[in-house]
């Protein structure tokens, strides 16, 4: 009972040592260093600092995310490890590019927060529908997974299934034809007649 | 600790945005650090902050990376490199894929779960072109995995799910060899699904590639179809067919 229980109940504490399993650790890497990017850029924006982060891959690739830039803040702690240097503030120019990109960057940030809403009620809205199937297949065999029907089941579905594909190409047929009669007439009406705005995208 | 959504821009309030820093860099440290034993691997992170005369680091001493940094070519180095703008730019990108992936599933189950309802007398009329089409697609998709599944079945037929007793397959024997696709409906043009949403990922305006066929042909077509009638099941509605799915189950 307590083996089946421990199977990956949501996030369980893993051990801080180095992972044991290659395909897990690879995963992981990509996971986390994407993770820590993700922090660094937030860090960067809520409380405007600036952040070099250099990562080496288990494949000895380099992966590195720097605000502004990388190569300015290795450079600028390589020349003086102890000390912040001021950054020049009076330059016009240099504020002016700074309020440019961090505009960019506001711009940027909105548009994956909301890209990110829309996944997440996607996936949602995709886990709702899956369970409304398997709801049905209790009620309905035909909704069953193909793998779990019997041979009359199947070739039953088979003939019906046909018989729809028939109707609806008889029905998408006709539709195309009516709709071809009634677009070239649009520009003849002064005035819209009920339903017309079907046709808009047209 | 309370989950209070943070708004992604700079906080105004000195003493909060103070705060924050020093929480998010310990965190942003700590990540650091359990990357790097995780995965067994070298890194650094270098932080300069308006709030600390020196800069924060991890490890304490990071030369030796930032040496091997530096030692690498131009090419090297630039290849996985990213700024703020260029990794959002990424991550919009990757997130722009996978909700175009989520919608074109999400928009195949809703059509599946359509196609079944008009197997039990939904009505094919109410339907715009855009859900025909996509509608037309998933029923193909559909009759390939039953039909694949129907020939498993045959060449292993220890395959099969058990029939219960005394139910036997009430189709025409005839019908079981014919191929698939000819059954009945050769006589009809063949239309193309064209691109729709679940076609060709992009939500376009359908237009039929294949000669349209006169209502008259596809009539004849639908009627003359000769399934077999077992025993007598068939009323005027065909999918009554699957309404009268009592005696197979």
């Amino acid at each position: 009972m307590d083996q089946i229980e421990r199977k990956n109940k949501g996030r369980r504490k893993i051990k801080m040592a180095k992972m044991e399993k290659e395909s897990n650790l690879l995963v992981t890497f990509s996971k986390r260093r994407s993770g820590l990017f993700k922090k660094a850029s937030e860090l960067c924006t809520l409380c405007g600092v600036q952040i070099a982060i250099i990562v080496f891959s288990p494949g000895k690739k380099v992966f590195s995310f720097g605000h502004p830039n990388v190569e300015t803040i290795v450079d600028r702690y390589l020349t003086s490890p102890n000390f912040s240097s001021p950054q020049p503030n009076n330059n016009s120019n240099i504020n002016m590019l700074e309020a440019h990109r961090s505009a960019k960057i506001q711009e940027l940030n909105a548009e994956v927060t909301q890209v990110t809403t829309q996944l997440e009620s996607e996936k949602k809205r995709g886990e709702a529908l899956d369970k409304m199937r398997k709801m049905n297949q209790n009620k309905c065999w035909w909704e069953n997974n193909v793998s779990e029907l019997n041979l009359a089941q199947l070739q039953h579905l088979l003939v019906a299934l046909e018989e729809l594909k028939i109707d609806v190409a008889k029905e998408a047929v006709m539709g195309a034809s009516t709709s071809n009669q009634i677009v070239p007439y649009m520009g003849t009406y002064n005035d819209t007649y009920p339903g017309s705005n079907i046709f808009n995208n047209l | 600790m309370t989950r209070k959504k943070v708004k992604l821009a700079f906080i105004a309030n000195d003493s909060a945005r103070k705060a924050t820093y020093k929480k998010r860099k310990r965190g942003l440290m700590k990540k650091v650090n359990e990357l790097s034993t995780l995965c067994g691997i070298d890194s650094c992170a270098v932080i300069y902050s308006p709030y600390e005369a020196q800069p924060e680091v991890w490890p304490a001493n990071p030369m030796s990376i930032l040496g091997q940094f530096k030692k690498m070519p131009e090419m090297e180095q630039s290849k996985k490199m990213v700024n703020q703008e260029s990794f959002l730019r990424q991550r919009i990108a990757k997130a722009k894929d996978q909700l175009r992936r989520q919608l074109k599933e999400n928009r195949e189950k809703e059509m599946t779960e359509l196609m079944f309802q008009c197997l039990i007398g939904k009505e094919v009329h109410s339907l715009g072109m855009v859900d025909l089409n996509d509608l037309g697609w998933v029923i193909d998709q559909y009759l390939k995995d039953v039909w694949n599944r129907i020939e498993a079945i045959k060449k292993d037929p220890a395959k099969a799910a058990g029939l219960p007793a005394g139910q036997v397959a009430c189709l025409d024997v005839s019908r079981e060899e014919k191929p698939f696709g000819a059954v009945q409906h050769h006589q009809l043009p063949q239309l193309q699904w064209c691109s729709t949403f679940l076609t060709a990922g992009s939500a376009k305006q359908p237009q039929f590639g294949g000669a349209v066929g006169d209502p008259m042909t596809m009539m004849a077509g639908y009627g003359s179809g000769g399934h077999a009638d077992p025993g007598g099941a068939w009323t005027s509605n065909p999918y009554s067919y699957i309404l009268d799915s009592k005696k197979w189950e």
